[in-house]
C-alpha cells in the first residue's frame, strides 16, 4: 500500500508539469496580450514594448516557461499582472479556501439530505416513496440554477426577507446559507440515486439475508448491514468531488456575491493575467491528484478486500 | 401512487427545506433578520459619529497613483491621496478645477511655469507636512520606467525634461523645480491650457517616500494625504476607508465608508437595507422611476438632467476609414445618415442614454449645442451610397460590425443599427462579438473595417476627445483618420492660450469630424444611482473625483 501511494505521488509533479505547459502555452499562443489589456484603448507601440520587457513577456518563450517552472518549484508563484505588486498567492488562496467552504458546507447538505433519502428510497423500492423521492431530488438538479437561485432569492430574501442578499461572512454566517443551498440541491440528486443504488446493491446479499434471518431487528439490520456497506462506495464519490471544490461555483458565486475563486478564474482570462490563471490551473491539478489518490486510499481502509500493489 | 399524493410529498419536502433554512437562519444569526451590516465592527472598534456609508465595489487593480489607469482604481485613489488641483462640481454641475494641496497658483508670462504654493496644512495621514520635494519625488517615480506606469506619458509627459525621465535617460526632470518647502515651479514644453486638468489624475498625486519604499505591498498601508485613510482591505471581500483627522480641511463628516467588493445582487441588498448606494441596471429602471414606488424618491438627480446623471462619455461606430469600403467618404456618410439614433435611444433604449449629434458630451467644455449632424435622412443615404465609387449596395464588399462582448446575439441596440442598415440602405451588415482581449489586440492592429466601442473622459478638455482620438499621429486613432485641416485646428487648440478663441477651434474641428462621418456617434451614458435617505451629500459626478468627502450618514 505504502509503496502504491508513494508511487502516485512521484507521478503528481509530471501530472503539474505536463497541466502547466498545457495551459503556458495555450496562454500564450493565444490571442489577446496581457499588455495591450492594460492598455486598452490607450496603446501606444513604444510603451507597450516597454512594459513586456519590464514583465519578462520579450524573452523566448522557452525561457519563460522555464523560469516559471523553478520559481514554482521555489514555492514562488509570481506576481499577478493585473493586480500590481500583488504576489498571485496572496489573490488566490483567500479566494480558494471561501470557495471550498461553500463547497464542503453544500457537500454536507446534499450528504446529509441524499443518504437518509437513498436509504429510504432503496428500503422502499417500487412503491410510490420510492418514486416519490427520486422524482423530487431529480426536479431541482434538473433545473438549472438560473432557476433556483431567483426562486430561493424570491422567497427568503424578497419575501420573507430571513437572509442577506449578497456578501460573504465565512463558514459559520449567515451569508453561506443561500448559495449552500442553491449547490446542495443540484448535487443532492446525485447523492440520493448513487446511494438508492448502492443500498439495493447490498439489501440482497447474503449476509442481510442471514441477519434478517437471525431476528435482528430491522433499525439494526439497517444501521448495521446496509447503510454501513452501501457507504462504502459513497466514499469514492465523495472523495473524488473533494477535488472539485477548489474550482469554485463561478454562477452561484457570482450572482450570492461570495468572494471565491471562481470569478477571478474567469477575469484571469479575460485579462490575460497569465500567472493568476497558471496558479489556479496548478492548484486545481493538484487538488484532483490529491483527491484520486485519497479517494483509493480511503476506499482500501473501508473495505479491507481491497488491495493495491 | 396518485398523482395527489406525489404532489403532498413534494410540497411536503419544499416544506421541510423552508423550515430548515429558517432554523438555520435563526441559529446563525440569534434571532435577528440575517441583513446585519457586515462591518459594523471592524478593527478601529464601533463607529461613533458620522457614521458609515455601505457601498458595492471592486478589487482595484492597484492602489499606487502612479500606475492607475483604471476607473476601479482611481475611485479609491482620490479618496485616500490628493493632488495640487482637483475638480469640484458646482451645484449647478458645473466642474471647475480648484486648488487642493496647492493653495494658489501662478503661471508665467509665456504660459510655461506654473508656480504652485502649497498649502501650509497640508499633512499625509501620518501627520508629516507634504513638502514641494514629495511632489518632484512622486512624479518623478512616476516617470521612471521601473515603475511601469502606462499613465505618466500621457499625464506628465508635457513636463520639460519627462522624456528622458521616461525613456531611462535621465532620472530627474528639469522642468519640476523645488523652490522651497512649499513652493513647486512646473515648467512645461509649451504653452497648454489642459495641463492643469491632467493633473487632477492621479498619476500627478503626491506620495510619501518612506512609505513607498516600505516594501513591494506598501499599497496595503498607504499614507496619503486625501479625506480618507485605507484601514482594511481584505482581497475579494471589503475596502474600509475612515476619514484621515489630519486632512487639511479638517475631518471630514464620514466616519466610514464600507465598499462590499464581492456583493451579488446589489438593488436586493438596497431594498433590503444592506447597502446605501446602488446602481440601477435597465431592468429596474421602470420600477424605481414609477411615482408610486417609494424608491423613486431615493432616485438621485443631477443637473441639467430630468432622469439620471449624465457622465462624460460616448459610444459610438468607427469607421476604418484606411480600407474598403470605408476610405470612400460616401459610404460612410450613407452609413451615417441611414441610422437614426434617437429613435433607437428612446425605444430601444428606452431614453435612459442621450442620444449623441456629435463627440463631445453635453456639458463639456467647447460643447456645441448649435454643432450640424449629418442627421438622419435616408434619401441623403441612398444618394450618398450611389455617388460613392461602389454606387449601390449591390457593389459593397461584405461588411463586418466587430464589437467586444460575447453571446450568441447582439445587443438590441445594436441589432436595431443592422435593421436600420438593411432597411434605409438595403445593406446586410454581420456582427460579430469579440472577446475584449481579443477585440483589442486586432483594434491595435487595425484590422476591423467596421467596429463598435466606447470612451470615457480622462480629463476634461477637448483635448482628451477630438485630440487623442482623432489627430492623424495619434496611436488611439483607430479610425486611421487623416485631414490635414483637422490636424492644422487640433495643433493650434493645443497651445491656443485665449479660451474663447481655443473653444471656437475645437468646435470647428469637431464639425470637420462629423461632416466627414469618422464615426456614427451613437450615445452618451447616464447613471442611475438610489441613495439611501439617511444619506446626505451623495452626488453623482459625470467623472470620478472625490465624492466621499461632503456625505454624511444619519440614523
Amino acid at each position: 500500500m505504502s509503496g502504491y501511494i508513494l508511487r502516485r505521488l512521484l507521478w503528481a509533479p509530471f501530472v503539474l508539469l505536463v497541466v502547466s505547459f498545457v495551459t503556458f502555452f495555450l496562454g500564450l499562443y493565444g490571442p489577446g496580450d496581457p499588455v495591450e489589456v492594460r492598455l486598452g484603448q490607450r496603446y501606444e507601440p513604444e510603451l507597450a514594448e516597454r512594459l513586456r520587457h519590464e514583465l519578462g513577456l520579450d524573452r523566448p518563450v522557452g525561457q519563460q516557461y522555464l523560469e516559471y517552472v523553478r520559481k514554482v518549484v521555489r514555492g514562488d508563484l509570481g506576481e499577478s499582472i493585473k493586480f500590481r505588486n500583488r504576489p498571485v498567492a496572496e489573490l488566490i488562496f483567500d479566494r480558494i479556501g471561501v470557495s471550498v467552504q461553500l463547497g464542503l458546507v453544500s457537500m454536507a447538505l446534499s450528504l446529509a439530505i441524499g443518504i437518509p433519502l437513498g436509504l429510504i428510497a432503496a428500503m422502499h423500492q417500487g412503491r410510490w416513496l420510492d418514486t416519490a423521492i427520486v422524482s423530487t431530488t431529480l426536479l431541482p438538479s434538473a433545473i438549472s440554477v438560473f432557476v433556483t437561485i431567483p426562486v430561493l432569492f424570491l422567497v427568503f430574501v424578497r419575501t420573507l426577507k430571513l437572509l442577506p442578499a449578497g456578501g460573504w461572512g465565512g463558514i459559520f454566517d449567515v451569508h453561506i446559507i443561500l448559495p449552500a443551498v442553491t449547490l446542495a440541491l443540484a448535487g443532492t440528486a446525485g447523492v440520493t440515486r448513487m446511494m438508492r443504488a448502492s443500498s439495493l446493491e447490498v439489501v440482497g446479499q447474503d449476509y442481510v439475508r442471514t441477519a434478517r434471518a437471525k431476528g435482528l431487528p430491522e433499525r439494526l439490520v439497517v444501521g448495521r448491514h446496509i447503510l454501513r456497506n452501501a457507504l462504502i462506495p459513497m466514499t469514492t464519490v465523495v472523495m473524488l468531488s473533494l477535488g472539485s471544490l477548489v474550482e469554485g461555483a463561478f454562477i452561484v458565486e457570482g450572482f450570492y456575491g461570495v468572494p471565491g475563486i471562481g470569478a477571478l478564474a474567469l477575469d484571469s482570462i479575460s485579462s490575460r493575467d497569465y500567472p493568476v490563471l497558471m496558479a489556479i490551473s496548478l492548484i486545481v491539478a493538484l487538488s484532483f491528484v490529491v483527491a484520486n489518490l485519497a479517494a483509493d486510499v480511503v476506499y482500501s481502509v473501508v473495505d479491507p478486500r481491497i488491495r493495491y500493489r | 401512487m396518485g398523482s395527489r399524493r406525489l404532489v403532498a410529498i413534494l410540497v411536503g419536502l419544499i416544506g421541510l427545506l423552508v423550515v430548515a433554512v429558517v432554523i438555520v437562519a435563526v441559529m446563525v444569526t440569534g434571532g435577528g433578520t440575517g441583513t446585519t451590516p457586515a462591518a459594523e465592527t471592524g478593527p478601529t472598534g464601533p463607529t461613533t459619529g458620522g457614521g458609515e456609508l455601505r457601498l458595492i465595489g471592486s478589487d482595484p487593480p492597484t492602489l499606487d497613483p502612479a500606475v492607475s489607469e483604471d476607473a476601479d482604481s482611481a475611485s479609491y485613489i482620490v479618496e485616500i491621496f490628493s493632488g495640487l488641483v482637483t475638480y469640484e462640481m458646482a451645484a449647478d454641475g458645473k466642474m471647475s478645477i480648484v486648488p487642493d494641496l496647492a493653495e494658489k497658483w501662478d503661471l508665467s508670462a509665456d504660459g510655461r511655469t506654473y508656480t504652485f504654493t502649497l498649502r501650509a496644512g497640508a499633512r499625509f495621514h501620518d501627520g508629516r507636512p507634504v513638502t514641494a520635494q514629495d511632489f518632484k519625488y512622486s512624479m518623478e517615480r512616476a516617470m521612471k520606467p521601473a515603475t511601469l506606469s502606462t499613465t505618466a506619458d500621457t499625464y506628465l509627459g508635457d513636463i520639460v525634461g519627462a522624456q528622458q525621465v521616461l525613456t531611462g535617460r535621465a532620472t530627474s526632470a528639469v522642468g519640476i523645480e523645488v523652490a522651497d518647502d512649499r513652493t513647486l515651479r512646473l515648467t512645461i514644453d509649451a504653452p497648454k491650457p489642459f495641463f492643469l486638468a491632467k493633473l487632477t489624475y492621479p498619476t500627478a498625486f503626491v506620495l510619501d517616500r518612506t512609505n513607498v519604499e516600505s516594501g513591494r505591498t506598501w499599497t496595503s498601508r498607504p499614507n496619503g494625504t486625501g479625506p480618507f485613510k485605507l484601514i482594511e482591505w481584505q482581497l475579494g471581500q471589503r475596502i474600509v476607508l475612515e476619514r484621515n483627522p489630519n486632512y487639511y480641511r479638517g475631518p471630514v463628516q464620514l466616519q466610514r465608508a464600507t465598499f462590499l467588493l464581492a456583493a451579488g445582487a446589489s438593488m436586493t441588498m438596497f431594498e433590503n437595507n444592506e447597502i446605501d448606494v446602488t446602481g440601477v441596471s435597465s431592468f429596474d429602471i421602470d420600477r424605481v422611476t414609477d411615482p408610486t414606488n417609494p424608491l423613486s424618491k431615493q432616485l438621485i438627480t443631477c443637473p441639467g438632467a430630468a432622469l439620471g446623471c449624465p457622465q462624460f462619455d460616448i459610444f459610438y461606430v468607427s469607421f476604418n476609414t484606411r480600407t474598403a469600403p470605408f476610405d470612400d467618404p460616401n459610404v460612410r456618410k450613407a452609413f451615417v445618415r441611414s441610422v437614426n439614433v434617437e429613435q433607437i435611444a428612446n425605444v430601444v433604449l428606452r431614453g435612459l442614454y442621450v442620444p449623441a449629434k456629435g463627440i463631445l458630451p453635453p456639458g463639456f467644455p467647447a460643447y456645441n449645442s448649435a454643432l450640424k449632424p449629418l442627421g438622419f435622412d435616408p434619401e441623403a443615404a441612398k444618394a450618398a451610397l450611389a455617388a460613392s465609387r461602389y454606387g449601390s449596395a449591390a457593389g459593397l464588399p461584405r461588411i463586418v460590425l466587430t464589437l467586444p462582448g460575447g453571446g450568441a446575439t447582439a445587443p438590441g441596440s445594436v441589432e436595431a443599427i443592422l435593421e436600420q442598415w438593411r432597411t434605409n440602405l438595403g445593406v446586410d451588415v454581420q456582427v460579430q462579438q469579440v472577446e475584449f482581449a481579443t477585440f483589442l489586440s486586432q483594434l491595435n492592429r487595425g484590422a476591423y473595417g467596421l467596429f463598435s466601442l466606447g470612451w470615457i473622459a480622462d480629463y476634461i478638455d477637448p483635448h482628451d476627445f477630438l485630440d487623442i482620438l482623432f489627430y492623424s499621429q495619434s496611436n488611439q486613432n483607430h479610425p486611421g483618420y487623416r485631414n490635414a485641416e483637422l490636424d492644422g485646428l487640433l495643433e493650434q487648440a493645443r497651445t491656443e492660450r485665449d479660451e474663447a478663441t481655443r473653444i471656437r477651434l475645437y468646435q470647428r474641428a469637431e464639425q470637420l469630424i462629423v461632416d466627414d462621418a469618422v464615426w456614427l456617434p451613437l450615445w452618451h451614458t447616464k447613471q442611475y444611482v438610489l441613495v439611501s435617505q439617511r444619506v446626505k451629500g451623495y452626488r453623482v459626478p459625470p467623472f470620478v473625483i472625490p465624492s466621499l468627502k461632503d456625505v454624511s450618514v444619519g440614523r
